[in-house]
């Protein structure tokens, strides 16, 4: 719970979140979309930039340490 | 426009972490000052990310595309010569006095250097601004969502409101900042890939230049005469109507921005706040206007991408960005899309809101109804103006769909109120010599100088109230017109009439006005570090945007 007050934490799952979900979909779905690639390319950055913003929260954490 | 599963699982997502946030931080208020002014605390990165994101609601992400349909890449004069100049005017020369005269809000700022009646005037008009800018930001989303969702309007409503008030009410202002910046991540990155394919659909850069008549390609060009660019402005009235007096006016002294900034831990990082902020506000521009130009690209190579027209037969310029969703976005996509959409206009809300509490409950309520009260006493106040202030949205948001022309009104009066205040306060902070009748009594000669500009003249049908005595090119222009003369009018009578009455001591102006104030030694800090430098160099750059665009 605690963890959820560091905002680069929150803003990291959430893209996490919603980038897992687009490239579930994309996989789920990969037929049939008007362009297949904006799911799983935006799914995938979203995936990375929420890595890199939770990695950032847990680094400045240690750092702070 | 039609929805699928993943898109609303990527919406409720958004509305879990929204409510969350809040949920969260509730166990950190335990005063009046934590719920209204985050006790000071705020890094300097969330202050810098929430001072241009409170100023990101739907005026800013659908409007700006709607100009650029209009106007074209001459919409860049409300980011490149308002917005950056003004913001770091605000971080170098005003910033150390809303901050280091330790005032809560920008009415209290006007208390310390005048007095309690131009604190007063403040407080109120701002008040009942920002509660109805609320609710006018609900109405127009649940518009929104009903015509391009098919969404009930009052289940949007209600919706709406109902996840600000919850995060708003736990978590006060740290919870909406904090929301304020999430949004902010979701709007750039929720609309930056419409951008890129709708770049990519209509050939590129090469592509835009092609398809896009040249008269809206510029930023400088045509400027000498309001009937030779698209705007229908002239370089005077915008650079001294929108480049000065509005955008100064806005960024330096309307509260639900300037806010954001006070709550800094340090001066020095309330200083940086807006300069910093003006980074990526002088980029902002790539994906908020570039849909409609790239809009305008695709419709005159592709069919389908016509915007409708509204109730009174005109052409709809706010549904760019919806018809640019519907068109290039497959679902899943759509989804962060609609949210980014849904994030704007309640960033716009819970900001509008939070100030309102923060200037009802330190600037009417212990100013005017109760002094002296505990810091717990506060803290109920600001929780019940929370309430309050949701509930007057939603009100407003029933009156606006009853009566349409009430929001055209409501923006009229907050326009004629807005336009003269930056000359109360740039008198105030560099003329140690203006009164405090001065200064009230200026603030209403611009504000009734402004109404009657418009009443004089028209502009696309609207204003003349009186009579016809000139007609502009466009809205555009009659709005930067009235501003530059409220501000003027402010200005001459507030120095006459500080000359003939009588000022406050030197003594009780220290802090608050530039001559009096110890200046601050910035030169041993390291330059990313410096207001003044970080300043110029944005400068620098802004000034380097408009030759590459001329």
């Amino acid at each position: 719970m605690k963890k959820l007050l560091d905002l680069r934490f929150v803003i990291g799952l959430f893209f996490f979140i919603v980038g897992a979900l687009l490239v579930i979909y994309y996989f789920m779905n990969p037929n049939g979309i008007a362009t297949p690639t904006v799911n799983i390319t935006c799914g995938s950055l979203f995936i990375l930039f929420g890595a890199g913003m939770i990695f950032l929260s847990y680094f400045s954490k240690i750092s702070e340490e | 426009m039609k929805l699928e599963l993943i898109d609303y699982l990527v919406i409720a997502v958004y509305f879990l972490f929204v409510v969350t946030i809040g949920y969260v931080l509730k166990k950190k208020i335990k005063t009046g000052n934590d719920f209204l002014m985050s006790n000071r605390n705020i890094p300097l990165w969330i202050t810098s990310l929430a001072f241009i994101s409170a100023n990101l609601g739907a005026q800013e992400v659908l409007g700006m595309a709607a100009n650029g349909v209009k106007y074209g890449l001459y919409t860049v004069h409300f980011y490149w010569l308002g917005a950056s100049l003004a913001m770091i005017f605000l971080g170098v020369y005003m910033m150390p006095f809303y901050y280091g005269s330790k005032a809560r809000s920008v009415p209290e700022y006007l208390a310390l250097r005048y007095d309690e009646k131009t604190r007063g005037f403040n407080a109120v008009t701002f008040a009942v601004m920002t509660v109805f800018s609320s609710g006018i930001s609900l109405y127009a989303l649940a518009m929104l969502l009903k015509i391009i969702l098919g969404w009930d309007f009052n289940m949007s409503v209600f919706l709406a409101a109902g996840i600000v008030l919850v995060y708003t009410f736990l978590g006060g202002l740290t919870s909406a900042v904090y929301n304020e910046v999430l949004q902010f991540f979701l709007i750039v990155l929720g609309i930056a890939p419409l951008v890129i394919i709708g770049m990519e659909k209509a050939g590129g850069w090469q592509g835009i230049l092609q398809h896009v008549e040249a008269s809206k390609m510029h930023v400088w060009k045509g400027m000498a005469s309001a009937s030779t660019n698209p705007m229908g402005v002239d370089a005077f009235s915008l650079v001294f109507g929108l480049g000065f007096v509005l955008a100064f006016g806005y960024w330096c002294t309307d509260f639900l921005v300037v806010q954001r900034a006070m709550i800094s831990r340090n001066l020095n990082e309330a200083q940086r706040t807006p300069i910093i902020a003006t980074v990526p506000k002088i980029l902002m521009p790539a994906v908020v206007i570039m849909p409609g130009i790239i809009l305008l690209a695709l419709q005159s190579q592709f069919k389908g991408f016509e915007l409708p027209v509204n109730a009174a037969g005109q052409t709809d310029y706010n549904m760019a960005l919806p018809v640019l969703l519907s068109h290039l976005y497959p679902n899943g996509i759509l989804g962060v899309g609609v949210t980014a959409l849904i994030a704007s206009f309640m960033s716009g809300m819970a900001g509008n809101v939070t100030a309102f509490n923060t200037v009802f409950t330190f600037d009417i309520y212990q100013s005017y109804i109760k002094k002296h009260a505990s810091e717990k006493h506060y803290l109920y106040v600001g929780k019940a103006t929370t309430i309050a202030g949701i509930l007057i949205s939603i009100a407003t948001a029933y009156i606006a769909r009853s009566f349409n022309s009430i929001m055209d009104l409501l923006q009229l009066v907050f326009s004629f109120v807005n336009a003269p205040l930056f000359a109360t306060f740039f008198l105030g902070m560099f003329w140690k010599r203006t009164t405090a009748n001065g200064a009230f009594y200026g603030l209403l000669s611009g504000t009734a100088a402004a109404a009657l500009t418009h009443g004089l003249t028209t502009a696309e049908g609207k204003g003349g109230w009186i009579t016809n005595l000139h007609t502009f090119y466009s809205g555009t222009g009659q709005a930067f017109t009235i501003a530059w003369i409220a501000f003027v009018v402010c200005f001459v009578i507030t120095v006459i009439i500080s000359l003939f009455t009588e000022p406050k001591e030197e003594k009780s102006l220290i802090g608050l006005v530039y001559s009096l104030t110890p200046k601050q030694k910035d030169a041993a800090k390291v330059w990313y570090k410096n207001p003044l430098i970080l300043g110029l160099i944005i400068l620098a750059v802004t000034i380097t945007l408009n030759i590459i665009f001329f």
